[in-house]
């Protein structure tokens, strides 16, 4: 009976696995990717050479936004305020540098390890440095992460990935494709949060990762 | 769901490295319905195909064992060192002068 129900959860995940491998392979087999949202489909796809100057106008008109807000700082000048507060982001980076360096360092050992066919005991232990390490780096990654989340940088990328979500979604009308917003206000402005939401992810797979 | 984990376990399966295999050996055999203007997920597929293939190759010739794949962190670790032998290999290999003879040496003129 045990054997039985351990088959069964076996053969669920694998089900589960190959499912997820399915979806990743559906977003990988063309350029555009096609998905339902409350009964109806829509479509994300790269953008055109008139959409990425299109992107760039509004990037560059939001930039020059930004830059005369005085309440958004350059990274730079975020940097300055955090030290004078006793946050040094520099010492973070450096931390950062120093790690990234022992991690080649010790990858490369492994590497060589493993074309020598040691033994799985010291591939193990060069493995779990490497993991330490990594773990390391996440944390300093988020924490800077974190502090810079205000940026005029940061700021601006978001906007770019929604500006790349508003240009490149599409709904299907009577079989044919047309863009889903005619005016970014109708795009910030829309209230189903949830397909924004949903296509903005399918574009960031297209255009950024 | 990691989505970058699951494009390596894709690229990975024995599936994908047929067909990539097939794909640059069979003119015809199409991996992607775009044949260009990649996307980003495509391109970080493209890069993973590629590593394991390679990875493929030096176990099928017996440099390494297949215990390379129990883990990303020996896969990426047995990649990069790789590339930093074949680096060193290729320095060596650049020597201005050529021994097409055992011991002998031709010098050539230096350009101006």
């Amino acid at each position: 009976m045990e054997d039985k129900r351990n088959d069964a959860e076996r053969i669920v995940i694998e089900m589960e696995k190959e499912n997820e491998l399915s979806r990743i392979e559906e977003l990988i087999r063309d350029n555009k990717i096609i998905f339902e949202y409350k009964d109806k489909k829509y479509r994300c796809r790269l953008l055109n050479l008139k959409e990425k100057e299109e992107l760039d106008t509004l990037r560059r008109k939001k930039f020059g936004q930004l830059m005369k807000d005085k309440d958004v700082l350059l990274e730079k000048d975020l940097i300055i305020q955090y030290k004078e507060r006793g946050i040094d982001i520099g010492e973070l980076d450096e931390e950062n540098k120093k790690l990234t360096a022992e991690e080649i360092d010790l990858q490369v050992r492994l590497g060589a390890a493993i074309s020598k066919n040691e033994m799985e005991t010291v591939l193990k232990t060069y493995k779990e440095q490497i993991e330490e390490i990594q773990a390391k780096k996440k944390i300093i990654y988020t924490q800077r992460n974190l502090l810079l989340e205000f940026s005029l940088e940061n700021s601006l990328l978001n906007f770019v990935a929604q500006i790349i979500t508003y240009l490149s979604l599409e709904e299907n009308k009577d079989g044919k494709w047309q863009r889903m917003f005619d005016s970014l206000e109708a795009f910030q402005t829309y209230e189903d949060e949830g397909l924004i939401n949903k296509a903005g992810s399918y574009s960031m797979v297209l255009q950024y990762l | 769901m990691n989505i970058y984990s699951k494009i390596r376990e894709l690229a990975k399966s024995i599936r994908a490295q047929n067909l990539f295999v097939a794909a640059k050996e069979i003119n015809g055999i199409r991996l992607f319905r775009n044949t260009f203007d990649f996307s980003k997920i495509q391109e970080i597929y493209l890069t993973h195909l590629y590593n394991y293939d390679s990875i493929n190759r030096d176990i099928i010739l017996e440099k390494i064992s297949k215990h390379v794949f129990d883990n990303e962190i020996y896969e990426d670790s047995y990649l990069i060192w790789k590339r930093k032998n074949i680096k060193k290999i290729d320095k060596k290999d650049k020597k201005s002068d050529v021994n097409l003879v055992t011991g002998k040496t031709i010098k050539f003129p230096k350009k101006d």
